[in-house]
């Protein structure tokens, strides 16, 4: 039996060293939780550093750095399942997790769905996906603290009107994860991480301030875009705000700035999960193979998009990830799942399990909305008059019937452009209402993140004002 | 199971002994760091889910370690270490010294202990006093009741989770204080459908509670029956009309409003950088005359309270608005020490891996005069928020907003058809000047709130009478 030295600090690892580290000690956790009882077990270990500044009026604000090291064991008794995690890996500590998650599952009720993924599922290949960046892997605080004052510096040099910075912060990770199963199944692999955001504040009228952001968060440093361009789109959007003011409310048709359909977009993810399915929760129950968009659509999740944030060769059970269409170009072509939520369906895993907490969940690797034809002017030429959505509230969503209905800021569209900033508004509708009434896709996808869409026009939603 | 004695919850105290800690202190100021602090922390969470009538699943996890902090001006230097293991607090302590980099250290003063009294004792903390079958108890109990409650509810998903922390905070200025908290909540969402509509209803349990609460305040039966009434509800409401009207919002949670759109912006942080509207704005009128707001982390029983801070400063009630004019803001120790402030107890930190920020604790609005039927009974056509979801705002431009979850259109001074979906949005800069009438059922809800900031997650409580605003824009899809 292999035993993780505790004696040795994965987090001082890097690479292969540190994968091993890992992979020791996920299979010492299954070979413990056999030991105690339970009929199978998965266990994933991950350990990583990362380092986060954040700056203020050209100097450091903090300077925060991580080491952690993490177990995830979930143990199957007789179809029953029962889960621990700890940042003590231990040996006389694994034991104890190991006899306390076989404790637990016996709480549980059985369910014969209840597995390990099944080994038809869980083969394949594990390509390099781009996912380490050596140079980020080099990158100490030094650096990270002169790419977060160049942030600082060139949205404050942007326009007079800025004077202060909110946020100007930059981090940066490296880890590896290793997962293993009492069927011997064994993955690990390692991944890098930079990202950057900023948000600048101009000085509106009677002291008011207007705020723009701008984030990016990458897998390699030649990735993550110019920093100065950054800063200047976040001061841009800020500075463009000064005077906003509410709109009478109005039916009118909506154009989503990317950030806006991203969000919404995983806002939805819900309802294309199994379990939502399953359990009658998804607004799109019963609506497989029938048009829920208008043929402009076309929605992937890609779990294997080469360098990709939410990119890994494989899920959270060790089943391959692979490119599954979600939507396509207006039809409702899958749902997604683990296998749990697979076997209670009656279908096979697409990849999709994820890890989060207590519940073997279902979740996206890469959920893309992908381009059109069109530039955003090209679609706001098009509008006679209309609202450009670009920024929101945090909360609007109702996950059981996609009812829509954020807080909204953005530009009033007259005549085919931007006539003036606007604030105090909402934005409602239906998200099936506005999947069939998206009209403009716009050519201007880029991946900030794991979730990504280009502009999109909506035909008509209800914009509530004064 | 008695707390005192339960083998599965290590307290953090006995793994940090005093002699570490000050050597791990002159680390953290060897190169010229004004202050530093230590947090030691043992936190231990267990969760269960009971839906589709069957325990899904259960969960333990158990988090230790320290956490290092470095101060030099404005400037905060952060490391930590999983484990309490000496060689690796060292190499924390000394990755956190390096925030300074052109002085020397000095040594830190013989440690006292923080005498601060507990705004509530727990004799049987829930978290440690219920074994695993007595909280699987309370699911199926929650779970029977809300199915039972109408026969519309197609599904329901009943969770219990909480959490055991024991942590010790130690620093250069030789201050020395311990202490655990014990939260638990349990969380109830049911799923009505009828027909072609589907509607969703939550309800929420718990706070620092003792075992016994969910027997007498609180009992599995009400809060199912609760969430499976409010889906059943909103399975007959309309959409709500779009517009600027007047809205009352009920007592309780409803505080979750002058959380977000007035509390924010009085934390120290944005006060000393000069980021938050209200820097510069003591003593002058922010909400409406009568309105009176205050922070308090001595709340009995709430998820918002605690007998000290994460930085050993002792919890306290702060008024932050009497009758309308600004009178205080919250500190933290950083921030009051840049702006010569008394520390308000309001540093807090997730967990030993991030640094304290200045947050807020249990916010609330103090009772009024009016009765709530008198604030209904004065709209002529508006709406009325029974329980809002969750709420958001931007501090740099003041702009909110919140999901409402249940509310009823009010017609000509009474309650009439139930309304979903609505968004209220508007600015902080005037919300609170837009109250026009605060009744006398004050509720603080210690249950169910968590805050978020800097994507750090902390428990809190929110609270308020039922309260009159003048005019708030209501999102919907009706125009």
């Amino acid at each position: 039996m292999s035993t993780a030295s505790p004696r040795i600090d994965p987090t001082r690892l890097a690479g292969p060293a540190r994968e091993a580290w890992c992979v020791g000690a996920a299979t010492a956790a299954v070979a413990r939780a056999r030991a105690a009882g339970a009929s199978a077990a998965e266990a994933a270990v991950d350990s990583g550093r990362s380092l986060s500044v954040r700056v203020s009026g050209g100097e450091i604000e903090s300077l925060r750095q991580s080491a952690t090291r993490e177990l995830g064991l979930r143990v199957l008794v007789e179809g029953r399942i029962g889960f621990v995690s700890s940042n003590d890996l231990g040996a006389a500590a694994l034991d104890g997790l190991a006899r306390r998650a076989v404790a637990l599952a016996r709480h549980s009720t059985p369910d014969p769905a209840n597995g390990l993924p099944d080994a038809a599922d869980t083969g394949g290949d594990a390509p390099d996906l781009g996912l380490v960046d050596p140079a980020l892997l080099e990158l100490g605080a030094v650096d990270a603290i002169d790419m977060a004052l160049r942030l600082e510096r060139a949205a404050l040099g942007f326009d007079p009107r800025v004077r202060r910075v909110e946020v100007a912060a930059v981090s940066r990770s490296d880890a590896s994860v290793a997962l293993a199963n009492s069927d011997g199944l064994v993955r690990a692999s390692s991944a890098t991480g930079i990202s950057a955001f900023v948000q600048p504040l101009a000085d509106d009228r009677d002291g008011k301030q207007q705020s723009g952001s701008f984030g990016s968060e990458q897998r390699s440093l030649a990735a993550l875009p110019d920093l100065e361009w950054m800063a200047g789109e976040a001061a841009r959007r800020a500075v463009a705000r000064i005077g906003a003011r509410p709109v009478p409310t109005a039916r009118a048709p909506v154009v989503m700035h990317p950030d806006i359909a991203r969000a919404w977009l995983e806002e939805m993810y819900g309802a294309f999960t199994g379990s939502a399915v399953v359990k009658r929760e998804s607004w799109l129950a019963g609506r497989l193979d029938t048009a829920i968009a208008s043929a402009l659509v076309t929605l992937v999740d890609d779990g294997r998009r080469p360098a990709a944030v939410g990119t890994s060769a494989w899920d959270a059970e060790g089943v391959p990830t692979r490119r599954n269409v979600l939507i396509d170009r207006g039809r409702l072509a899958m749902f997604e799942y683990d296998s749990y939520w697979a076997r209670r369906a009656g279908t096979r895993t697409s990849g999709n399990a994820a890890r989060a907490g207590a519940l073997p969940g279902v979740g996206y690797h890469n959920l893309i909305l992908e381009a059109g034809g069109e530039s955003p002017e090209q679609i706001l030429a098009r509008i006679d008059r209309g609202f450009f959505m670009d920024d929101q509230g945090s909360y609007g969503f109702n996950s059981v019937t996609g009812d829509y209905s954020f807080q909204a800021q953005g530009f009033w569209i007259e005549n085919g452009a931007k006539a003036y900033p606007v604030e105090g508004v909402t934005v409602a509708g239906r998200s099936l209402d506005m999947l069939r009434g998206i009209v403009g896709v716009g050519n201007d996808l880029r991946l900030d993140g794991a979730v990504a869409s280009p502009t999109l026009m909506i035909a008509e939603m209800t914009v509530g004002g004064s | 199971m008695t707390p005192a004695s339960d083998p599965s919850f290590p307290r953090a105290s006995g793994q940090l002994p005093r002699e570490l800690a000050a050597e791990l202190l002159e680390l953290a100021r060897a190169n010229g760091a004004e202050f530093a602090d230590l947090y030691a922390e043992s936190t231990v969470h267990t969760g269960f889910v009971f839906e589709e009538n069957q325990l899904k699943s259960s969960a333990f996890s158990i988090q230790q370690g320290v956490g290092v902090r470095a101060v030099r001006g404005a400037q905060t230097g952060y490391a930590y270490a999983d484990g309490f293991a000496a060689e690796d607090l060292r190499e924390a302590a000394r990755v956190a010294a390096r925030i300074a980099r052109d002085g020397r250290g000095g040594a830190t003063p013989a440690f006292r202990v923080v005498e601060a009294a507990a705004p509530f004792t727990l004799v049987a903390p829930a978290p440690l006093a219920l074994d695993e079958a007595r909280k699987i108890a309370l699911l199926e109990r929650a779970n029977g009741a809300a199915r039972a409650a109408d026969h519309r509810i197609a599904e329901v998903s009943a969770a219990l989770t909480d959490l055991a922390r024991s942590f010790v905070v130690a620093n250069s200025d030789g201050c020395w204080a311990d202490d655990e908290q014990y939260l638990s909540r349990l969380t109830v969402e049911a799923l009505a459908i009828a027909s072609d509509e589907r509607q969703s209803g939550l309800a929420i349990g718990g706070g620092a509670v003792e075992a016994g609460y969910y027997e007498g305040e609180r009992t599995p039966e009400s809060i199912g029956a609760e969430a499976a009434t409010i889906a059943a509800t909103l399975l007959a409401a309309r959409e709500p009309d779009a517009g600027a009207w007047p809205v009352v919002v009920g007592p309780g949670w409803g505080g979750v409003l002058v959380h977000e759109c007035f509390g924010h912006s009085m934390e120290g942080d944005g006060i000393r950088k000069r980021t938050s509207i209200r820097a510069g704005q003591r003593g002058e009128q922010v909400a409406a005359s009568g309105v009176t707001i205050v922070d308090s982390g001595v709340v009995p029983f709430s998820r918002g309270s605690f007998r000290i801070d994460d930085e050993g400063t002792p919890a306290q009630r702060t008024v932050l608005v009497a009758d309308g004019v600004l009178v205080g803001y919250l500190w933290d120790l950083l921030n009051a020490r840049l702006s010569g402030e008394r520390p308000t107890g309001n540093g807090r930190r997730t967990s030993y891996r991030h640094f304290p920020l200045c947050r807020m604790t249990n916010t609330y609005i103090e009772a009024g005069p009016h009765s709530p039927e008198d604030l209904i009974g004065s709209v002529e056509r508006g709406l009325y928020c029974k329980s809002l979801g969750g709420g958001s705002v931007n501090p740099a431009d003041g702009n909110f907003s919140f999901q409402v979850t249940e509310a009823y259109q009010i017609e000509r001074g009474t309650l009439a058809a139930p309304v979903r979906n609505a968004t209220l949005t508007g600015n902080g800069n005037d919300a609170m000047l837009k109250i026009d009438g605060v009744a006398n059922d004050l509720k603080i809800d210690g249950s169910s709130g968590s805050c978020g900031k800097d994507g750090q997650w902390k428990p809190v409580g929110v609270g308020q009478p039922t309260v009159r605003f003048t005019s708030i824009t209501v999102g919907g899809t009706a125009a």
